[in-house]
């Protein structure tokens, strides 16, 4: 299992673009990934509870990964977290 | 004066209607069982996911119709409804709910309507909106689940004008093709979802009228005018012959356009102007084509690079530009090379924090420095080249320094590519004209480029010192001013003295006071965005 805490970049947070290209990313590994903020969960692969945590730019968020590609999947959706959107 | 009333609004989509009224009326999805059997469990999860699969499957070909309109925007957000109707965690708790025997179409809408509460309650405006989104795919699902067929917009079947508080995207989406007239709407504005669907299906709309639509509820006729903006319940004769005649002149209008979609386009005194498109992925080429492109004068490659962790690979651009390439065959597409600045982020390129990005270290000087970049993109262009009639364009030239680089880089690359047995073909090499140090030395770069296309919108915010993006500049936001035309016109000069073509693929190549200009300067290629062409090719054909 690997943790990383990640700051959110983009101005809009976590929904819309940002959040489907997350979700994308996401659902492109096999392990099994949480993101968590303040204390609550969301499945990286949904982006209905993703939603529902209400991350926005500038918060503090940790991403759980455990399975065979957790180094991978943890490192690719910090960078996602951690760009600027385009536009 | 005839007793009729008068209901003002926003001019949401252009066009005209008369006809009867559909009063759209949004309505409560009741489950029609609350509870199944513990045998029923296993069917009923079939069930369940074959509704979720034929409502994903009708929204993505929704966005798709949207997208082939030209409407990307909307079309994301029926992709964002696929993706809810996916959604695991969603299917999860519904499965949870059915296999607790609560029937299915009750589970999905008791779901649908907790995410709706979680998101109606966050302080966030957009998330807050994403309530309405999400109780529209639990309704959908549930009617799927239910049959269908329940009495609504989609059950129109005598073409009518739509009436309504407020329409859905699904809502509009589900209306029979050809069933609605046209839209009159209590909310929303000219960028509402329901008016920038009605644009792309051609539909004229008058939104915004607000609280008098209740007056209109009963009548049994309404006319509207999408381009003024207004609507009138219960006309008169003499106003529905007023409307009837409109609408022709505006059928005819747009039977003319028609015409000029497939034409060569062609001044009176026979100049060929070939008339282009502006496309920002291969997927557009199609839908390009279809409004009449003769070309595509300029295809953006930076969405290629966006918002990805890596960059792309030189095999991911390949099949890019190839599939363009194949889609307009014999016909030019003229590819710009990455052209992005401190202003965006590029993965995996280390760009410094800079304080003005528009005059830093962009476009070509980034590449000229990063050839990590460059040279795959080079690579990509030159195999794809076989496939088509493909052109390679420079962006922010100011001097035949960089061009000279730029085509040194870019023979390396044909080289290289020789040597590793690959096959390449032939690209005609250009550059952007849009730096005003590029516009006064044409004559010095035209010797050595096959073609110039001038980028209005940079050439205006370059020459005129004057920020695109800035609102109280809108004076200096023209092409239209001296200053420009002058750079135009010594590009031109200095094209013809070399015996190259000029092309123009900013906006000013597709306004219609702008275009006779551009011509009697010496351009001979406009490039625009696609439903701009038809018009484009009407008016050159005027002059």
């Amino acid at each position: 299992m690997v943790e990383r805490e990640a700051v959110v970049v983009p101005q809009a947070g976590l929904h819309a673009r940002p959040a489907a290209m997350f979700v994308k990313e996401a659902k492109g590994f096999n392990s099994d990934i949480v993101v968590i903020k303040d204390g609550r969960e969301a499945n990286a692969k949904s982006s209905l509870k993703l939603m529902t945590l209400g991350a926005r730019h500038g918060d503090r968020v940790v991403i759980r990964a455990e399975g065979e590609d957790e180094e991978a999947a943890a490192e690719a959706l910090v960078a996602i977290l951690s760009r600027e959107e385009e536009e | 004066m005839a007793d009729y009333v008068r209901l003002d609004g926003v001019a949401a989509s252009e066009g005209v209607a008369v006809g009867p009224v559909f009063v759209h009326v949004p309505r409560e999805v009741e489950p029609e069982r609350e509870s199944i059997t513990e045998e029923e469990v296993e069917k009923e999860l079939e069930r369940f996911r074959e509704a979720v699969e034929a409502v994903a499957r009708e929204l993505a070909q929704t966005a798709e119709r949207l997208r082939e309109g030209g409407s990307e925007s909307e079309a994301g957000i029926f992709e964002a409804h696929v993706e809810m109707a996916e959604d695991p965690e969603f299917h999860s708790e519904v499965e949870e709910r059915v296999r607790g025997l609560e029937s299915p179409e009750a589970a999905v809408l008791a779901v649908g309507e907790e995410y709706a509460k979680m998101f109606a309650a966050m302080e966030d405006e957009y998330l807050a909106a994403r309530a309405d989104d999400v109780r529209d795919v639990a309704t959908q699902i549930a009617t799927e689940l239910m049959g269908g067929g329940q009495a609504g917009l989609e059950a129109l079947s005598e073409p009518s004008v739509v009436l309504a508080v407020n329409l859905a995207p699904s809502d509009t989406a589900r209306i029979p093709k050809g069933m609605a007239l046209g839209f009159v709407i209590s909310e929303g504005s000219r960028t509402s979802h329901v008016s920038i669907m009605a644009r792309s299906f051609g539909i004229p709309a008058v939104v915004g009228v607000g609280g008098p639509l209740e007056d209109a509820l009963g009548a049994e006729v309404v006319a509207l005018d999408g381009t003024e903006g207004y609507a009138i319940a219960d006309p008169d004769e003499s106003t529905i012959s007023a409307f009837k005649e409109k609408q022709e002149n505006l059928a005819e209008e747009a039977a003319e356009l028609e015409e000029y979609k497939h034409v060569e386009a062609r001044t009176k005194d026979g100049r060929r102007i070939e008339v282009a498109a502006n496309i920002g992925s291969a997927s557009e080429a199609e839908g390009a084509l279809k409004w009449g492109a003769e070309g595509v004068g300029l295809f953006r490659t930076e969405f290629l690079f966006m918002e990805r962790p890596q960059l792309p690979t030189e095999d991911e651009q390949y099949e890019a530009y190839r599939e363009a390439a194949e889609a307009f065959g014999e016909k030019p597409v003229v590819i710009r090379t990455l052209d992005v600045g401190g202003d965006k982020d590029l993965p995996g390129v280390d760009q410094p924090e800079e304080e003005n990005p528009f005059l830093g270290w962009r476009g070509i000087r980034m590449c000229l420095d990063v050839p990590e970049l460059f040279k795959p993109q080079l690579r990509a262009i030159l195999r794809a080249a076989p496939h088509g009639n493909l052109k390679v364009m420079f962006p922010m030239v100011v001097d035949n320094v960089e061009l000279r680089a730029a085509k040194q880089i870019l023979q390396e690359c044909r080289e290289e590519l020789e040597r590793e047995g690959e096959e390449t073909g032939s690209v005609e090499v250009g550059i952007m004209v849009e730096t005003p140090a590029a516009a006064i030395r044409a004559a010095d770069i035209a010797p050595e480029v096959s073609f110039f296309s001038i980028g209005t919108n940079d050439l205006i915010q370059y020459t005129l010192a004057a920020d695109r993006g800035n609102e109280r500049l809108t004076r200096l936001q023209s092409a239209d001013h001296p200053a420009v035309l002058d750079l135009i016109g010594l590009t031109c000069e200095a094209a013809r003295e070399a015996g190259i073509w000029v092309g123009v693929c900013g906006e000013a190549a597709g306004e219609p006071d702008m275009i006779p200009k551009l011509i009697e300067l010496g351009v001979t290629e406009l490039s625009m965005s696609a439903p701009s062409i038809p018009r484009a090719k009407r008016i050159v054909s005027e002059l």
